[in-house]
């Protein structure tokens, strides 16, 4: 990738020791909109604004959050475009190993792969880092799991998370409420509840996405009318 | 340095700089409204806010509405010189068939983009068996935009670009794809220097989701256009692109077409 011009990396060493240029991009990923995620004990539930630059725009056209596999999903905080290239990528990658190995790719080695590549633009000439940050909620035989990927390509495994321009209040209200036996349907209603607080304007099906990953490994975008119901659920 | 000119992070022209900013594609227009600051990524590139930037040099606004089963767009046809022939100055091009796009901003990134869209399509068709649709050629003009601001070696396309088509599940759609590599779809959406002008009127006039008829949403896309511009129209001085239901071909207008729409705007007025 890059032109031979660009046989040198953008990205490079500052004097004290730091990655400048991924220090800003987890900048954009901050001024990003809000997502987070829940692992509970028995699925995982992912979530996050949606809040679109016009009522002219139709917001059925838009879906931020989007699968990568049957039981492998993924949200972003950040910059949209950059977010589809690695979606594109991560597709390509999953449908790789199961061609070869006839058997779906556990999330770990999906994460793997994708921060692998997001690694590479932080590396390689003449390109920059992606500008967003990922959750990627999964089940597989190793059962419910939720992994954070940043610009640098570096990951963890999180009970629960968030990213974005509400991620400080965000994470305080998880740390309060999470509990290591949590299920499903409540992880649901907390998420939304964590949205709830940084959330500017009126909370609708419309203008939040949410999907989730249950013991039956199917992961699901919720219609705006079922988060319409969870929502009335919280009230 | 004044700060407008980048701060000396603008000679790399992909590189994020320490607000978060990517030189050269940019959500310049998106910002100054009060509005939309919670619009998308609320994170400018500078690399491709230059190329927002270029957009609104063409001095050109366009427009492009959906209405119930039909979508129209329209675009001011600036001819600078008499002694141009006005048949070859358009912004409006037939993709397929079926599909049209409505480039405003650098007429010569238009072309090669046009020339691109026009080959994918194409190549679709052949490979699928079935006509490309209007959202998977947007986001392939939007991944196409994005892998420029991400490289260093290519510069963004100075084009905003308003594609139209009936889709045989989703009806009519109108999407938009700027430099950035964003692309939505639209009930009605505005592109070029008066952009944000337009938006707010149209966001007006759509509020309560009318299912706008296909003359209504020729004259509401004219009108718009002549509202903010404020200046009433000739037929020669405006390019209208529709698709319809009913005949699904992406058509441009003729000048007795435009002038039937304008006749009837000025005296429903």
């Amino acid at each position: 990738m890059g032109d031979s011009q660009y046989s040198f990396s953008l990205t490079t060493f500052s004097p004290s020791g730091k990655l400048v240029q991924i220090e800003h991009a987890l900048t954009a990923v901050g001024s990003g909109q809000t997502s987070l995620g829940i692992k509970a004990s028995n699925g995982v539930v992912i979530a996050t604004e949606k809040k679109l630059p016009s009522i002219l725009v139709d917001e059925a056209s838009v879906q931020k959050i989007q699968s990568l596999t049957p039981n492998i999903g993924v949200v972003y905080s950040g910059m949209g475009p950059d977010f589809r290239v690695l979606v594109r990528k991560s597709r390509k990658q999953a449908e790789q190993y199961h061609m070869l190995y006839k058997e779906q790719i556990p999330v770990t080695q999906l994460v793997r792969e994708t921060a692998a590549v997001m690694q590479e633009f932080t590396q390689s000439g003449g390109v920059r880092p992606f500008g967003v940050s990922l959750l990627v909620a999964g089940y597989d035989d190793k059962g419910p799991q939720l992994y954070q990927v940043d610009p640098s390509g570096s990951y963890f495994s999180w009970k629960a998370s968030a990213m974005g321009k509400n991620v400080s209040n965000a994470k305080t209200f998880l740390e309060k409420r999470y509990t290591d036996d949590v299920e499903l349907e409540d992880a649901i209603h907390t998420a939304i509840l964590t949205l709830k607080e940084g959330f500017e304007g009126q909370i609708s099906g419309k203008n939040i996405e949410i999907a989730t990953i249950g013991p039956k490994r199917i992961f699901k975008v919720l219609t705006p009318a079922e988060i319409d119901d969870y929502l009335a659920e919280v009230e | 340095m004044s700060r407008g000119s980048g701060g000396g992070y603008d000679r790399h022209i992909t590189i994020f700089s320490p607000e978060g900013r990517l030189f050269q594609v940019g959500n310049v227009s998106i910002h100054t409204s009060p509005r939309s600051f919670v619009s998308r990524e609320n994170f400018p590139c500078f690399v491709v806010e230059y190329a927002f930037k270029a957009v609104k040099a063409a001095a050109v606004t366009s427009i492009g509405v959906r209405g119930k089963d039909s979508v129209c767009v329209v675009t001011q046809k600036k001819v600078p010189d008499k002694l141009l022939d006005q048949t070859s100055v358009t912004h409006l091009f037939p993709i397929t068939k079926y599909l049209g796009l409505l480039a405003t901003g650098m007429t010569a990134d238009a072309r090669t983009l046009v020339q691109q869209a026009r080959n994918e399509a194409a190549e679709f068709r052949f490979r699928y068996g079935y006509e490309m649709p209007v959202d998977v050629l947007s986001k392939w003009i939007a991944d196409k935009s994005q892998v420029y601001t991400q490289h260093a070696y290519m510069r963004p396309l100075g084009v905003v670009a308003m594609v139209l088509g009936i889709d045989d599940e989703k009806g009519a759609q109108l999407y938009k794809c700027d430099p950035a590599g964003h692309f939505y779809g639209h009930k009605a959406t505005s592109a070029g220097l008066k952009e944000q002008e337009a938006i707010n009127f149209l966001e007006k006039k759509m509020k309560n989701d009318p299912a706008l008829s296909y003359d209504e949403t020729v004259q509401t896309a004219i009108s718009a256009l002549q509202s903010v511009l404020q200046e009433d129209f000739k037929a020669t001085e405006i390019e209208v692109g529709v698709v319809r239901a009913e005949n699904p071909v992406f058509r441009v207008l003729s000048t007795e077409e435009i002038d039937e729409h304008l006749t009837a705007i000025s005296e429903r007025d």
